[in-house]
């Protein structure tokens, strides 16, 4: 069976969610799949996130009609009416062409059945199996069955199958029988063996009699391929390959085309093993090597029966396959001990960061193992050793991982703040690293306020040896050589390993499947001015899928892959053309009397045993507005959902109350539920009663009255609320002007156009200078040798010829008013002026290379900044082989006070340089003064090659900067070589400046759409990680060199991502607000404004002309802020008004007697 | 002169200063060529265990290498004390072959060094002479051979404390002629292998 989705998305980690998100709020129907049994990737083991050193997940969900998605903690799940989730599932093929893919799926199965597992952990506490945990980062142990992430919700076991012991004990105990494995499918599992060994046939039959499986064996190809034909329930063939006149290859083909579900075993001898190979390629399952031995052999059929007969082929029919693969963490391989001295796995107190991070959870193995695991004795110092398994040539990896250096600087700040000691004195943080690549915009301070505010030390060093320490055997002696050269020795309590990324180790099988290339560092080949573009038409690569990235270019990533993906659907299957799904029609309860129907989930024994509930039920049923009270059996799984569902029709109530665990996990059912009796979810609440329940059956003696007291109290407020609800209020939904207004005609700013446009919405381009192209069009060459003028030429003709853009050159804005879906702009320009009405804006007005105005260097001829250099070795002007060399000063006048931030491209484009130097002329001597070579990702491959090449690179730090001086314009540079610790002089005959970008002046433009920007004068988003292309105003989006530095692809990708963000706007004809929003009582106001000061979301204004405080429904998401400061109760929320508020109090106080 | 920092040294152009004139060719590229790629981190410095008697630690040694102060680095002591462990090599990571460029600066040391360089050589060739001669070494020959070709009669002296003990074990005695010419074949195939037959 097929099933229709606009899209695929590959990878449920944070980048394939905000890929499927950005999709499914367009409107898209996506299918999301994970090879995990769970939702989050890596960041379901990672609680913080640098630089907030919070989490913010959440701040990725839907701001605009949240009701369709869920609005919890998205660490514990997610779920979109537009999106449907496949875990534990792999893309095995992909077929056909762009906009008409044929997606093939392999769901394996978990065991447990999700509708009938309740939780209650029996299973996994008669499970005889340990093994380390895979949350846990290995640090606690797991049965085979287990909970995969122990806080998601809803929640259910999965059976490990390669842990398995086969003891079958968890099915035995479970009591919801939720467990299958299949055992009333082995009798029609039939079994055939083709060997003509003499004896197998017979030792055979003996051991799978005991597996059930009805078992024949045959001993010539022809006739086991007859006996394939003929039998219909034959599903495994043991092949053996020694079979007389066997021609494999063809045997199998055949096989598998009279049975393509058949599972085949290959039985091979150690000369076979080339050929079993080919014949697993061609679609062979498994290969058991002969002679055949029993214990082995027999669990491994076993199982894979149990995978054959439990899992699921799906077919999908896609218009774009979106790839968000993510990375693994790399493994310091504990064998390589005395190649690795570092000692994980060895000395105790060594781990990786992501075992420092499980250490640090509330939900790792606990706060107390922050202890030394040598000894047990209080943690007071660690030390974080950056570029384990990244940049290193040794261990074949020779790029760098992007990530660590602020995952170091984030775990560092937070051991500062949870390892105190008793005295309040916080442990002492060292990171000791060769380079701190803080290249991100705001990074640069975030690293100088850990070593000066939090007081982290840093130290420039690779430590090489860490050995228990000789004056305390539960400390770590480390060794290191400083960078005068003088050795030293310190202990630490911790050692964390700074682990890189690797590409996740399944990715070949993967774009295998998809027809993808991977390049040579095993991530998926990419564009270069592009990186949303894998090496296949439709299929796109999210978040760190084509290079190691953070979570915020993840995000980027994915939206930029999403765009592509929409861009592509919207011309095989526009949205236009479908039928819109029909809304739910739900009946008016308004003049209705409140009809409540309670029903209490009784599935887990607990309630029961600790609550009265017969007089719970009394009690609830003397309620006036309770029509019926229920106990449902397991009401979290479907029979019992269905059994609500009819007492609901019978009934006819107008509010219907659950008690239940895990409210969250209810809100998808509450709109089917909804949909089907046409009664609006939001008469409809879940309450949790199983939490105080729970906790009392933990006590040793419940005081079972007040538990009582308490279980009554959560139901009865939960039903004062609902009977309250108001019944009269429609939602506000505001109409959308669905055109778009792009400030900025530079590579960010077109893109960001065309992407819009392609999907038929008229984009205008407003452009202050006299032509398309900003700064990109001073480049004329990339670090990778590709030509951005030819890419900035196809744009700007793409962008003219595009029917749907408008340019507006030597234009700018002047005025603009308005909100998400309704902006009126006024723009003057050349053709005089113009009001634009558009319904979300991009602001991308770039940058430029940083001035230099320092000692008069500009009257000197002989310096240049390296675009100028770029400039003149591209046209001729310069010629490298009349010069004898060269010295490049990086971080001019920046990442100091004054300008604090890195400009991130400037390494690359002194790399650019001295390749094109040293290519060009062999013999120049090219001298590189940096701070920090911030070669990130796969850049460093081009800072290596510098070294090889030939390049001499000398560090300096804010104390010993390098000195310039001109002798009759010939500059000299006087610096401190740290290595040798001795002065050095050099007179080249050019110096290059590496001075950075600045943005472009944009203070009044940011006044005129009501945005932020950073203090530097770059934008500032919605939230630096999870919302990067965002303003908290929302509908106004950033892209570009305006938001933070970074190369071309990467503003691409900005571009792109801000793009799909305001597709989501022009998407539909009208913008829906919540059920929950918050409205002003104006009679009651005193416009003192506090509640437009507290707004975190940007909701709320005063409207001078009206004279009274506005609420935007679209914006607020319904926090109720502004009704807990209003001090005259104007200020109320929707749902949560005063009589809500007041009877839930007052029903909190009732007593159960 | 190392320390005095007001009197800076002058990279470029041309090499020049005390003991640092300019050559034609200089003898050491082949060994640069090993250890460009070097980014200074100090791992093979720190993981070397004779690291204390040197008088330029490895990492300044490579760096000396690629500032291009030869003479200097033919001056040093750092690579006579390398004992060929690879430690730094095992763990360098650049990959670079870090004990190969400590083998070859030894070698072309011995050629192009200073004369206490190449005093520092006579030992090895000493070494290499007695293995070659009787198939393992014989202590007492090779000590002969040695002090003879330094030329120093109070260099005996300065091993008498060693010798005690090598007498005491009995390892003193006349060669024992017994595998004498067995490694004629290995020697004549490095000949080969380093093409001077």
């Amino acid at each position: 069976m097929k099933t229709t989705y606009a899209a695929l998305v590959v990878g449920a980690g944070v980048a394939g969610i905000r890929a499927a998100l950005d999709l499914a709020e367009t409107g898209q129907k996506v299918a999301l799949v994970d090879r995990k049994p769970h939702l989050g990737g890596l960041l379901t083991q990672l609680d913080y996130q640098f630089p907030t050193n919070a989490c913010g997940m959440c701040k990725m969900l839907p701001l605009t009609e949240r009701d369709s998605s869920s609005q919890f903690c998205m660490r514990k799940g997610l779920f979109h009416k537009n999106i449907d989730m496949f875990l534990s599932t792999e893309l095995t093929g992909l077929d056909g062409d762009p906009g008409q893919f044929t997606a093939f799926l392999r769901q394996g199965s978990s065991f447990v059945d999700p509708t009938k597992c309740i939780g209650c952990g029996a299973c996994s506490a008669v499970c005889p199996v340990r093994v380390p945990s895979e949350f846990n980062a290995g640090l606690t142990e797991r049965a085979a069955v287990h909970l995969p992430v122990p806080h998601n919700i809803p929640n259910s076991y999965v059976v490990d199958l390669d842990h398995c012991i086969r003891c079958w004990r968890c099915h035995e105990t479970c009591p919801t029988e939720a467990i299958d494995f299949q055992f009333n499918r082995r009798a029609t599992f039939h079994t055939l063996l083709a060997s003509a060994e003499p004896g197998l046939a017979e030792s055979a039959a003996e051991w799978i009699k005991d597996l059930l499986f009805p078992f024949a064996a045959e001993t010539a190809p022809e006739a086991a391929l007859e006996q394939i034909a003929q039998d219909e329930h034959l599903a495994m063939l043991l092949l053996d390959l020694d079979l007389p006149g066997l021609e494999p290859e063809r045997f199998l083909a055949r096989a598998l085309e009279l049975k393509p579900e058949l599972v085949v075993v290959l039985l091979a001898g150690p000369q076979h093993a080339e050929l079993a190979g080919k014949l697993k390629a061609a679609g062979a399952r498994l290969v058991l090597d002969k002679p055949l031995k029993p214990k082995a052999a027999v669990p491994v059929l076993d199982k894979t029966f149990l995978r054959a007969a439990s899992e699921k082929r799906l077919e999908l029919s896609v218009a774009a396959v979106v790839l968000a693969t993510g990375f693994d963490t790399y493994t310091p391989c504990p064998e390589s001990f005395g190649a690795d001295t570092l000692g994980y796995k060895v000395l105790p107190g060594v781990v990786t960061s992501v075992e420092f991070e499980r250490m640090l959870s509330g939900s790792g193995p606990g706060r107390d193992r922050l202890t030394r695991p040598g000894d047990g004795k209080p943690v007071r110092r660690v030390a974080w050793l950056q570029c384990v398994g990244s940049r290193d040539l040794g261990k074949g990896v020779g790029y760098c991982s992007s990530i660590c250096c602020m995952i170091s600087i984030k775990e560092a700040l937070l051991a500062r703040q949870m390892l105190k000691d008793e005295n309040g004195e916080p442990a002492a943080a060292t990171i000791f690293s060769m380079d701190m690549r803080t290249f991100g915009r705001d990074y640069q301070r975030y690293r100088d306020s850990a070593e000066e505010e939090a007081g982290v030390r840093f130290v420039k060093s690779r430590i090489h040896t860490a050995m228990p320490s000789p004056d305390d055997p539960g400390a770590l002696r480390l060794r290191y050589m400083d960078e005068s050269g003088e050795l030293k020795e310190e202990d630490t309590d911790l050692l964390v390993l700074a682990v890189g990324a690797r590409p996740p180790k399944d990715l070949p099988a993967l774009a295998r499947a998809a027809q993808v290339e991977l390049n040579e560092h095993g991530f998926l080949r990419t564009r270069h001015f592009d990186p949303s573009r894998t090496t296949r038409l439709g299929v796109f690569a999210a978040g760190s899928a084509g290079a190691p990235r953070d979570i915020a270019e993840s995000l980027i990533a994915a939206g930029a892959a999403a765009m592509e993906a929409s861009r592509l659907i919207n011309i095989y299957a526009p949205l236009k053309e479908k039928v819109a799904e029909p809304e739910p029609e739900y009946r008016d309860v308004g003049r209705e009397a409140p009809k409540v129907l309670v029903a209490l989930c009784t599935s887990c024994p607990v309630l029961e045993s600790a609550v009265d509930m017969e007089a719970l039920i009394a009690r609830l049923q003397s309620q006036p507005a309770v029509i019926a009270v229920a106990r449902i059996d397991a009401g979290c799984t479907a029979p019992g959902w269905e059994k609500i569902a009819e007492l609901a029709r019978e009934k006819r109530p107008n509010r219907i109350l659950l008690g239940a665990c895990m409210p969250y996990a209810y809100v998808p059912k509450l709109r089917e539920l909804g949909a089907a009796l046409g009664l609006n979810p939001a008469f409809m609440d879940v309450a949790d009663v199983y939490t105080p329940a729970m906790t009392a059956a933990r006590e040793e003696n419940p005081d079972r009255t007040a538990l009582g007291r308490e279980v009554f109290a959560t139901l009865n407020m939960a039903l004062a609320r609902l009977v309250r609800a108001d019944t009269l209020r429609q939602r506000s939904a505001a109409p959308v002007y669905r055109q778009a207004l792009v400030v900025g005609g530079g590579l960010a700013g077109m893109t960001a156009a065309v992407g819009i446009a392609d999907h038929g919405y008229p984009v205008t381009i407003v452009e202050s200078e006299e032509a398309l192209g900003g700064a990109a069009m001073r480049l004329r060459t990339t670090l990778e040798g590709r030509d951005p003028q030819r890419y900035m030429a196809d744009l700007v003709e793409q962008v003219e010829k595009h029917p749907n853009i408008t340019v507006r050159t030597d234009s700018r804005v002047v005025l603009s008013m308005g909100k998400a879906g309704a902006f009126s702009t006024v723009v003057y320009g050349r053709d005089g002026v113009a009001t634009l009405e558009h319904g979300t804006t991009i602001l991308a007005t770039g940058g430029r290379e940083a001035k230099v105005y320092d000692y008069g260097f500009r009257v000197h001829p002989a310096t240049l900044t390296q675009v100028e250099l770029e400039q003149r070795l591209a046209s001729g002007e310069l010629d490298a082989g009349a010069l004898g060399s060269v010295a490049m000063i990086q971080c001019w006048r920046s990442r100091e006070e004054g300008r604090n931030y890195c400009s991130r491209i400037c390494c690359a484009g002194a790399l650019k340089n001295l390749h094109t130097l040293l290519r060009k002329n062999p013999g120049i001597k090219v001298f590189v003064f940096y701070r920090d070579i911030m070669s990130y990702g796969f850049m460093e491959q081009f800072y290596t090659e510098a070294r090889r090449l030939g390049a001499i690179f000398i560090r300096y730090d804010l104390e010993n900067r390098p000195q310039v001086a001109f002798d009759n314009g010939k500059p000299r540079i006087t610096a401190r070589d740290p290595v040798l610790g001795e002065d050095i002089q050099i007179s080249p005959d050019i110096l290059v400046l590496s001075t950075g970008v600045e943005p472009n002046d944009v203070e009044e433009l940011a006044e005129q759409f009501g945005v932020p920007l950073t203090e530097d004068g770059f934008y500032r988003e919605a939230e630096p990680k999870w919302r990067p292309v965002d303003f908290l105003k929302y509908g106004v989006f950033m892209a570009g060199l305006a938001r933070a530095p970074g190369n071309m692809g990467e503003h691409v990708a900005s571009a792109k991502a801000a793009a799909e963000r305001a597709l989501r706007i022009l998407s539909g004809e009208r913008l829906d607000a919540g059920n929950v929003v918050a409205e002003v009582r104006h009679s009651l106001c005193s416009l003192c404004g506090r509640c437009i000061d507290v707004c975190p979301y940007g909701a709320r204004r005063m409207d001078l002309d009206e004279d009274r405080i506005e609420v935007d429904a679209i914006l607020c998401q319904g926090c109720g802020s502004c009704t807990a400061v209003c001090p005259n109760s104007a200020a109320v929320l929707k749902g949560f008004d005063d009589a809500q508020v007041m009877g839930s109090i007052d029903a909190a106080l009732e007593e159960l007697a | 002169m190392r320390t005095e920092s007001n009197h800076p040294t002058t990279l470029v152009p041309p090499l020049h200063g005390e003991g640092r004139g300019p050559h034609a060719v200089d003898p050491l590229d082949e060994v640069r060529d090993l250890v460009r790629a070097c980014m200074q981190c100090g791992t093979c410095t720190a993981s070397c265990p004779n690291a204390a008697s040197m008088d330029l630690t490895p990492r300044q040694m490579w760096r000396s290498l690629l500032f291009g102060f030869t003479d200097e680095v033919l001056r040093s002591k750092t690579f006579w004390m390398c004992s060929a462990c690879y430690t730094c090599t095992l763990r360098c990571p650049r990959g670079l072959q870090l004990t190969r460029a400590m083998a070859a600066l030894k070698r072309l040391a011995a050629q192009h060094g200073p004369g206490a360089a190449r005093r520092k050589g006579i030992f090895y060739q000493a070494f290499i002479d007695n293995v070659h001669k009787y198939g393992r070494v014989q202590e007492m020959d090779l000590m002969f051979h040695y002090f003879m070709a330094m030329r120093d009669p109070l260099l005996p002296l300065r091993f008498t404390p060693v010798g005690m003990k090598l007498l005491a074990k009995g390892k003193l005695h006349a060669p024992d002629g017994r595998h004498k010419g067995v490694l004629d074949d290995l020697f004549t195939r490095v000949r080969e292998l380093e093409g001077n037959p």
